[in-house]
């Protein structure tokens, strides 16, 4: 019964820290913004092979190779996939295949996708993920 | 004789290294691929890859890794 209760007050407390939070940034980040948040993202993750950061329309703000083009188009599909799976708004996706691990995650009105070699710590990599765009939000 | 308290610790250390290493292992041999979707309110879901919406999943994921290409030497 005491579980119970506590974890009614947690949610409690917890809708309001939510409810301070906006849901979409004002406006997106510049891109220079965006790439520093991706180079210090790359510094951070030594599994990581390459990476995107997708502005509120799903433009690409900062990319890593030669076709951010391609990151645009490849995680709208990733995107388009995992929001119909279960006809719902996915808030993270981590596929891992043999040939490495996708990891993607919305948050403050941006998203970000990275590819990593495998066996890289979900956790740890979701958590960066996400503290860069926090970051990136607050500042843009 | 009873041993020295600092062979104790190391080798409380190597049994928890061994063990450790032993896990990694395991789970490199035995880690089959999957597509996990994470909603909110800590939702989870796994798709399957023979499930139409798994197969989807693995294809974006497949051209995201395509795209990323190998990782930088250095």
């Amino acid at each position: 019964m005491t579980t119970v209760m506590i974890q009614e007050a947690r949610a409690r407390v917890t809708v309001g820290i939510f409810a301070d939070m906006p849901d979409a940034v004002a406006a997106a980040p510049d891109r220079e913004s965006a790439e520093a948040a991706l180079a210090f993202l790359t510094e951070m993750s030594p599994d990581l092979r390459g990476a995107a950061i997708l502005g509120p329309e799903g433009e690409v703000l900062a990319a890593t190779g030669e076709e951010p083009e391609r990151w645009r188009e490849d995680a709208a599909a990733l995107f388009a996939a995992a929001d119909g799976a279960e006809e719902a708004e996915v808030e993270q996706v981590h596929i891992a295949t043999e040939q490495g691990e996708v990891f993607a995650i919305r948050n403050s009105g941006l998203a970000a996708v990275t590819v990593t070699d495998r066996f890289a710590l979900a956790s740890l990599m979701l958590f960066d993920m996400r503290s860069t765009l926090r970051r990136l939000a607050d500042a843009g | 004789m009873p041993a020295k308290p600092h062979r104790i610790l190391l080798d409380r250390v190597s049994v928890y290294a061994d063990e450790a290493a032993a896990f990694m292992r395991r789970r490199r041999i035995s880690r089959r691929p999957f597509a996990r979707l994470y909603y909110p309110h800590g939702r989870s879901a796994d798709h399957a890859q023979d499930s139409n919406s798994g197969a989807e999943l693995f294809v974006a994921a497949g051209r995201l890794i395509e795209v990323a290409g190998p990782k930088e030497k250095g």
